[in-house]
C-alpha cells in the first residue's frame, strides 16, 4: 500500500486530522462521525486510559482524574506562571517533576506532559488508521506559531512517544494559509487570525502562487476561548457566593459542572442570540437544600464580559502589522481560525478592525489540519508543491553579564537562517566560558524564557581581548535552535542542540518508549466497544539526521543565574549595538567553577580539556558541554551525532 | 527543486563567502524591492530544504547552507537602511553582514544624518535650526533645502523639510483665517 502521511492538528482543547487524497483535502473524522476530538484523557479507576470526546465526557464524575488543556503546560518550566495559573484552575493535580518539569499526577501515576500529548496524538493517528484501513507513521504536526523552542521539542517529543515520524514542526497560522491559497494561484497579502482553546496567534502572510511567506508573526500563549469561558465561571461563581455564601471553586464537582456549562453557552452564543444556563444540584445549602445555578446570558452582556480580551488580541495585531511593515489596507483578507472565532461578536470586531469581511469559506476548527494534510503530503510526493517560508516568532538572545540577554537573532527574521556574534574573553589567561541561550523580548535575561546552556572551553589562554570566539546560533525549518561556539584561532567548537526542557531526557523518553505505557489508551472503534489499541509497540526508528537531545543531567539548576562574575566574563568584539561604556555590563557570564574569578589563572597546561579520548565527545567536569576536539568540523555532522552520556 | 547538478550544489555552498548578497539573489544591485522579494522567492522554490529533501546528507547540508545564506541575503536586502548599510560596506569589499551589524551600521547612519554628513550639510541645517529658533520658518526651509543639495540621500533632512513646510502651510491657513 502507498505510503501515507497525515496531518495532525494537536489543539489545547480539541484535536483534527486530515489526510490529502488525490488533489482533495479531508477531515477524517472519528469513530462518530465527529471532525474534532477532545484533546482530554481521562484516567479511569480500573487502569484504563480514555482519550477524545469520550473522555471529555468523564471530567465532571472524575474531575481530578481528567486531564484537559494540557498543552498550555507543554514545555514550561515548573516555576513558570503559566503553570501556577493552571494550577489554580485545573481540577487535576500539576506536580513538579525533575529538573524543574511538569508532571500530571493522575491517580497513582505521574505523567510527563509529552506522554500526555503523546496520547491525543495516539489517537488521532488511531482515527486516521480506522478509517484508512492502513497504519500510518508519518504526519505533520502543528503549534501555535508563538510557541517556543521548549514547546516545540516536547511536541515533538511527544509525536515520537505516539509512534509517529514527524517530518515537520508547522505553525498552525501558516498552515491555515495554505490550505486557504494553495492550488489557487493567488498572489495576496493575507492575515490569519487564530484564536483558539488556550493561544492567540496572528500571521501576516504574502502568498505567491506557490511561494507561502510569512512576513511577520505575533502572539499570546496566555490568551485563548478557556480565558472566554473563565469570565462566564466567574460570573456565575460570584453569584452564587453573593446569593447563597458557598463558594463553588473550592468543590472540584461543583467546578467542572460550572466550566462545562460556561463552554457550552459560550459555544451556543455563536448560533443564539440568549442562551440559559441551568445547573441544577450543584450544592448544598447549610439547611441541607439542594441549589441550583440559573442564569441567562445574552450576546450584549457576553460581549461586555470579555471584550477587553478581544481588544487584547488587537494590540498583538498592531504589532505583527507593524513588523509586516503593512496596513489593514495592504491586506487582501482575514482568515478566521480556531473555534472562538465562530462567536458573532469575534467576528464582528475582526471585521471591523481589518476593515474587511473575514473569510468564512473554511471551517475554523478543520482549516489547520488540512494546511498540515496538504503539506504532510507535499512532504512526501516526489514533485514539491509549496514552498513555506516562516519566520521565528521570538528572539534568540545570548545571557551576558548583569542579568541581561544580548540579542543574535530578532524575532520575525525568516527562517533557516543563521547569524554569529564575536566574544572575546575579558580576563587574562581565561579558561571557560559558559553560554546561555535565551528565547524572548526581555533586554533582562530572566524576563525570557530559558532555552539552555552549555560550557564552551578549550580554546587558545591568552591576554584578554586577544582570543576571538565566534557564537553562532542557526535556525532550521522546523523552527528548531541549534548553537556553536567556535574558537577563530584554533577551530575549537561546541555545540549544543538546544532541546533541555521539552520535561523528558533523552533517557527518560527512551524508557517511556520502551515501556510502552501509552498503549494502556483505549481506542473507541465505529460499533463503540473499547478495544486495546492495536499499535505497534516500538516507534520508527528516528529519522537519519535526528539529533540526540542533551542528557538530564546537562540541565543546569537554575538558581545559577547569578551573573556577577564581570571578573571572569567574555566581552562582545563587534561592539554592535553596544556603545564602549556598556562594555562591561555586556561581557559573557562564566560559571563560578570555572577557576578563581577574582585571580587571573595562568596557563597551567596545554592540554586541551577534551579528554583523553579525544573526538570521542565527553565532556568537561561541568556536565554541560560537549566539546569537540580541535578543527572537529560540526556541519560536517561528527559532534552531532555522538551519543549522549549517560548519567 | 534545484536545477543545478549535485556537484554544483557543493561547489556553491563553497564559494557562499565570496559572492554578495546580490549574486546569492541573483539579481542586479539596482532592483527594486519587489524584485528582491521575487527573487527570494524563485531563489526558495530552488533552494528549499524541504524541495531537496531526496539528496543525500552531504548535498542536504551544502542546500541547508545556500538556504541560509538565502534568508540572510533577503532579510537584508528587502529593509531600505540595511540595504544602504550593506551597500556601504559591499563599496569596501565587505560581501557578508550580520544582520545586527548592519542594524548598528542603519542606526549610526540615522544618528550621523541628524546632525548632517557633509560639512555644507552640517552648516545649512545648523542655520536652519536657529532660524527655527527666531521663528523664522521660511528661512529655516530655505536653509534646509540648500542643506539636501549636499546631501541629497539625507532621510532625516527630508522629513524634517516636509515638516517645515507642513507648519507654513498651516501658519499661512492660520493667518487667512484670522483676516
Amino acid at each position: 500500500m502507498a505510503e501515507v502521511a497525515i496531518g495532525i492538528d494537536l489543539g489545547t482543547s480539541n484535536s483534527c486530522v486530515a489526510i490529502t487524497r488525490g488533489k482533495t483535502v479531508e477531515v477524517i473524522p472519528n469513530a462518530y462521525g465527529e471532525a474534532t476530538s477532545a484533546s482530554v484523557v481521562a484516567f479511569d479507576e480500573d487502569g484504563a486510559i480514555t482519550v477524545g470526546n469520550a473522555a471529555k465526557a468523564k471530567i465532571i464524575h472524575q474531575p481530578t482524574r481528567t486531564v484537559y488543556s494540557s498543552k498550555r503546560l507543554i514545555g514550561r518550566y515548573f516555576f513558570s506562571e503559566e503553570v501556577k495559573k493552571a494550577q489554580a484552575v485545573c481540577s487535576y493535580r500539576i506536580v513538579e517533576g525533575p529538573n524543574h518539569s511538569v508532571r500530571i499526577q493522575a491517580a497513582d501515576d505521574q505523567y510527563s506532559l509529552p506522554e500526555i500529548s503523546a496520547m491525543v496524538l495516539k489517537e488521532m493517528k488511531a482515527i486516521a488508521e480506522a478509517h484508512l484501513g492502513q497504519s500510518v507513521t508519518k504526519a505533520v504536526v502543528t503549534v501555535p506559531a508563538y510557541f517556543n523552542d521548549n514547546q516545540r521539542q516536547a511536541t515533538k517529543d511527544a509525536a515520537r512517544i505516539a509512534g509517529l515520524d514527524v517530518m515537520r514542526i508547522l505553525n498552525e497560522p501558516t498552515a491555515a494559509a495554505l490550505a486557504y491559497g494553495f492550488g489557487r494561484g493567488l498572489t495576496q497579502k493575507v492575515a490569519v487570525y487564530d484564536l483558539g482553546g488556550g493561544t492567540f496567534d496572528i500571521s501576516v502572510l504574502e502568498i505567491g502562487t506557490d511561494v507561502f511567506e510569512v512576513l511577520s508573526t505575533a502572539g499570546d500563549t496566555f490568551l485563548g476561548g478557556d480565558d472566554f469561558d473563565d469570565r462566564l465561571i466567574d460570573l456565575m461563581a460570584d453569584e452564587f457566593s453573593a446569593q447563597h455564601g458557598i463558594n463553588l471553586r473550592k468543590d472540584p464537582f461543583a467546578f467542572e459542572k460550572l466550566k462545562v456549562a460556561a463552554e457550552t453557552a459560550k459555544k451556543n452564543l455563536s448560533v443564539d442570540d440568549e442562551v440559559e444556563i441551568r445547573i441544577p444540584d450543584i450544592a448544598r445549602n447549610e439547611a441541607g437544600d439542594l441549589l441550583a445555578v440559573e442564569r441567562r446570558v445574552d450576546q450584549q452582556e457576553f460581549a461586555s464580559l470579555v471584550m477587553d480580551l478581544v481588544m487584547r488580541t488587537f494590540k498583538v495585531c498592531d504589532e505583527a502589522l507593524q513588523n509586516a511593515n503593512v496596513t489593514v489596507r495592504d491586506l487582501d483578507g482575514v482568515i478566521l481560525v480556531g473555534g472562538p472565532t465562530r462567536l458573532p461578536m469575534i467576528r464582528k470586531a475582526v471585521g471591523d478592525y481589518f476593515q474587511t469581511q473575514p473569510k468564512t469559506d473554511v471551517d475554523p476548527d478543520e482549516v489547520v489540519a488540512m494546511g498540515a494534510a496538504i503539506h504532510a503530503a507535499s512532504l512526501t510526493s516526489p514533485e514539491q508543491t509549496a514552498y513555506l517560508l516562516d519566520v521565528t516568532p521570538l528572539s534568540l538572545r545570548i545571557g551576558v553579564a548583569g542579568g541581561l540577554a544580548e540579542t543574535v537573532i530578532e524575532r520575525n527574521t525568516p527562517v533557516p537562517i543563521e547569524q554569529t556574534r564575536t566574544f572575546t574573553t575579558f580576563q587574562d589567561y581565561q579558561e571557560r566560558v559558559k553560554i546561555r541561550v535565551f528565547q524572548g523580548e526581555s533586554r533582562q535575561a530572566d524576563g525570557n524564557e530559558r532555552l539552555g546552556q552549555f560550557e564552551f572551553a578549550g580554546f587558545r589562554k591568552a591576554r584578554r581581548g586577544e582570543v576571538e570566539i565566534d557564537v553562532t546560533f542557526a535556525i532550521d525549518s522546523d523552527g528548531l535552535v541549534r548553537v556553536t561556539a567556535c574558537d577563530r584561532a584554533t577551530g575549537q567548537q561546541a555545540s549544543t542542540e538546544i532541546t533541555l526542557s521539552s520535561g523528558l531526557s533523552e533517557t527518560e523518553l527512551e524508557g517511556i518508549l520502551e515501556k510502552g505505557d501509552t498503549d494502556r489508551v483505549q481506542t473507541a472503534t465505529p460499533d463503540g466497544v473499547s478495544v486495546q489499541a492495536d499499535q505497534p509497540d516500538t516507534p520508527p526508528p528516528p529519522a537519519e539526521d535526528e539529533l540526540e537531545t542533551l542528557d538530564d543531567a546537562d540541565l543546569d539548576d537554575l538558581e545559577e543565574l547569578d551573573p556577577d562574575l564581570e571578573e571572569d566574563s567574555l566581552e562582545l568584539t563587534d561592539g554592535v549595538q553596544t556603545p564602549p561604556a556598556q562594555m562591561r555590563g555586556d561581557a559573557l557570564e562564566v560559571d563560578a567553577d570555572s577557576g578563581n574569578p577574582a585571580d587571573p589563572v595562568p596557563v597551567e597546561t596545554d592540554t586541551p580539556p577534551t579528554p583523553a579520548a579525544g573526538g570521542d565527545g565527553k565532556d568537561v567536569d561541568a556536565r554541560d558541554a560537549y566539546l569537540g576536539d580541535g578543527g572537529t568540523d560540526l556541519a560536517g555532522g561528527s559532534a552531532r551525532d555522538r551519543e549522549p552520556e549517560s548519567k | 527543486m534545484s536545477d543545478l547538478a549535485p556537484t554544483e550544489i557543493l561547489a556553491l555552498a563553497n564559494i557562499l563567502d565570496e559572492l554578495d548578497y546580490y549574486q546569492v539573489l541573483h539579481i542586479d544591485p539596482e532592483s527594486s524591492a519587489g524584485q528582491v522579494r521575487q527573487a527570494f522567492h524563485a531563489s526558495s522554490r530552488a533552494f528549499h530544504p524541504d524541495a531537496n529533501r531526496h539528496l543525500d546528507a552531504a548535498h542536504r547540508g551544502a542546500i541547508a547552507r545556500i538556504s541560509k545564506r538565502i534568508t540572510e541575503a533577503y532579510t537584508v536586502l528587502r529593509d531600505a537602511k540595511l540595504r544602504r548599510a550593506y551597500d556601504d560596506a559591499l563599496r569596501e569589499g565587505q560581501t557578508r553582514m550580520q544582520i545586527a551589524e548592519a542594524e548598528a551600521k542603519a542606526e549610526q547612519q540615522a544618528s550621523a544624518e541628524l546632525e548632517g554628513t557633509t560639512p555644507n550639510g552640517r552648516r545649512y541645517s545648523a542655520l536652519a535650526r536657529q532660524d527655527v529658533a527666531r521663528g523664522d520658518l521660511k528661512a529655516a526651509a530655505r536653509n534646509l533645502q540648500t542643506a539636501i543639495t549636499f546631501e541629497p540621500a539625507n532621510t532625516h533632512f527630508k522629513a524634517r523639510l516636509a515638516e517645515l513646510r507642513e507648519e507654513i502651510e498651516k501658519e499661512r491657513r492660520r493667518a487667512r483665517g484670522a483676516l
